[in-house]
């Protein structure tokens, strides 16, 4: 079983950023700490599992920027076997479109049976390449999934959507999207962080397809800042009474 | 050229997000003079057509014999009745969020994922970075919108009707669809956290599992749904689809009430944009009551079911 992880690198989410002087981006400088994708965590654990219980191989593919070989090393210390890392600054800032198209046409030469990545990277929040690239190689798809099984070619799916659970049974090959809680992503132990070191990374400078860029950022703000109100102290029915008093006359929300 | 809008329903009704994106394309509509029309699958379509109608969408493209989710199908329905928009909007919906790029990718578009704002009719704002920086894009050509739930207004009732336009949809190669084989737990009274309008959410500080029924009971009384923190969802208390933050839902509801939470930075991100922040906790000095509009300083222990049965007084009367 060939199963497939699509990974992206992200700003660590503890990152504080600043904005440049013309309002136009974030100041990405040197303090920026690149890690692997929170929900790509759990697609690489996903994989890993997959790849434990029924044989194969698990292949990470990555469009980067030069910042990302270190995470995809952690990849491979948690179980990734290969990696293909495609560096080139203009496509990793182009549309998630021409992202996807990359993605999509050096997966297909791997020849998977199981796409699996998370279900949103944490710095552009698109929820984007997941869906596009099942779209562009004709296979199924469920997103944000909670739960999956593998059996005889066969996977069923299971995620939280709208305050429902939804299950799903689809043939391989598919696409799945991690979201928190389909597993435990594990840590990486000494001898394994000493073999990753070992394991093939195949680097290229492009994927052969194009790169569009019609959705360009004009400015970045931060959000407006929440004023706080005042703090209400006292005895508890005193406190009370000044909030049940607040959100029924003044907000008017009950 | 005209806009498209996504009419996601569930057991017969439009869903909320649905109605806030028609909102959204009525915006760009204003600014750009565009025609918009409505696209719906739901086995009552008449129903769908009736709610649609009185939001102020008068055309709507429909059909009722696709009985069963698959996003393929769906994105399939929706990128043929959509070809002749330059602009379609999705709400931003697990659903919205799954079929959205295949339609995009089917139409040779160009997506605008999860906007929080309109400033033109191609120019969108976005939140990147988990809600710490916003960001301002133009968008060119021919565009695939999915919109944040519960930032836009629902659209004004105008009381007017639709025109269905049916399209028969085409049959798929069951190996390419992902089928919905069951719904497990389907519960309509459970509030859904990302398009609720009052939010009770409970930190470690309520302490344990087994006091949960502090957190349920006041969104109980206040129709709210709950959630919960990270700290608490890493410490298996509560289910992840709980968890209100970077790393879990971002919420943006009219009240959200935090018990117990201290107000680490991944858990402001995503929900300080909620419009009134009320905070229970014990500790003057907890980050929460920086963002608080209400910050109760007490042990939640004795303010939370003393809250809890104000409320149900103030609403029994």
């Amino acid at each position: 079983m060939n199963i497939v992880v699509l990974l992206k690198i992200v700003p660590d989410t503890e990152t504080r950023f600043q904005i440049n002087n013309e309002g136009t981006d974030v100041v990405w400088d040197d303090t920026i700490e690149w890690v692997l994708g929170p929900y790509d965590e759990y697609a690489i654990e996903e994989a890993i599992r997959i790849k434990e219980a029924h044989g194969g191989k698990v292949i990470s593919v990555t469009i980067g920027r030069g910042k990302e070989e270190k995470s995809i090393r952690k990849a491979m210390a948690m179980g990734v076997d290969e990696g293909v890392l495609i560096e080139n600054d203009e496509l990793v800032t182009s549309d998630p479109t021409s992202i996807a198209k990359a993605l999509a046409e050096t997966v297909k030469s791997l020849n998977p049976d199981i796409i699996l990545t998370g279900r949103m990277a944490t710095d552009s929040s698109d929820s984007f390449v997941g869906p596009a690239v099942a779209e562009l190689l004709n296979f199924p798809v469920v997103t944000e999934i909670s739960s999956l099984e593998i059996a005889d070619g066969v996977a069923t799916a299971i995620r939280d959507a709208s305050g429902r659970k939804e299950k799903f049974e689809l043939k391989l090959p598919a696409v799945f999207t991690a979201d928190k809680g389909l597993n435990e992503p594990r840590y990486p132990k000494l001898p394994m962080i000493m073999k990753a070191k070992q394991k093939p990374l195949d680097k290229k400078g492009d994927a052969g397809t194009p790169i569009i860029k019609n959705v360009n950022q004009l400015k970045v703000e931060f959000p407006a800042k929440k004023e706080a109100g005042s703090k209400i102290t006292g005895t508890v029915d005193e406190m009370v009474n000044q909030l049940v008093d607040g959100l029924a006359n003044k907000e008017k929300v009950l | 050229m005209s806009i498209a809008v996504f009419l996601e329903s569930y057991n017969n009704k439009m869903v909320k997000a649905a109605a806030e994106a028609i909102n959204a394309a009525k915006i760009i509509a204003e600014k750009t003079g565009k025609e918009m029309f409505g696209i719906a699958l739901d086995e009552n379509i008449d129903e769908i057509l009736s709610q649609a109608g009185n939001y102020g969408i008068s055309r709507v493209k429909g059909s009722s014999h696709i009985t069963l989710y698959h996003s393929s199908m769906y994105a399939r329905f929706i990128a043929n009745a959509a070809r002749e928009a330059d602009i379609v909007i999705f709400p931003g919906t697990v659903w919205g969020r799954e079929i959205a790029p295949q339609v995009t990718i089917k139409l040779d578009a160009n997506p605008v994922s999860d906007i929080i704002g309109i400033e033109e009719g191609n120019v969108f704002r976005r939140s990147l970075h988990g809600n710490k920086i916003h960001s301002t894009v133009k968008a060119d050509g021919k565009l695939v919108i999915t919109v944040r739930p519960a930032v836009f207004d629902l659209p004004a009732e105008t009381g007017g009707s639709a025109e269905s336009e049916p399209i028969t949809p085409e049959t798929m190669d069951s190996d390419t669809l992902s089928k919905l084989a069951e719904i497990l737990a389907a519960s309509s009274d459970k509030v859904e956290l990302t398009e609720a309008d009052i939010i009770v959410s409970g930190g470690r500080g309520v302490g344990g599992p087994d006091n949960w029924p502090l957190i349920i009971n006041l969104a109980e009384v206040l129709g709210a749904a709950h959630g919960a923190s990270r700290a608490v969802v890493d410490a298996g208390w509560r289910p992840h689809s709980e968890q209100v933050g970077q790393t879990g839902k971002f919420v943006s509801p009219k009240v959200y009430i935090a018990v117990g939470i201290s107000g680490a930075i991944q858990h402001l991100a995503g929900m300080s944009t909620s419009e009134i922040i009320v905070a229970v906790n014990k500790d003057e000095g907890a980050p929460i009551f920086k963002v608080a509009d209400y910050g109760l300083v007490g042990d939640l222990f004795d303010v939370v079911p003393k809250l809890t049965e104000e409320i149900s007084r103030l609403k029994q009367n």
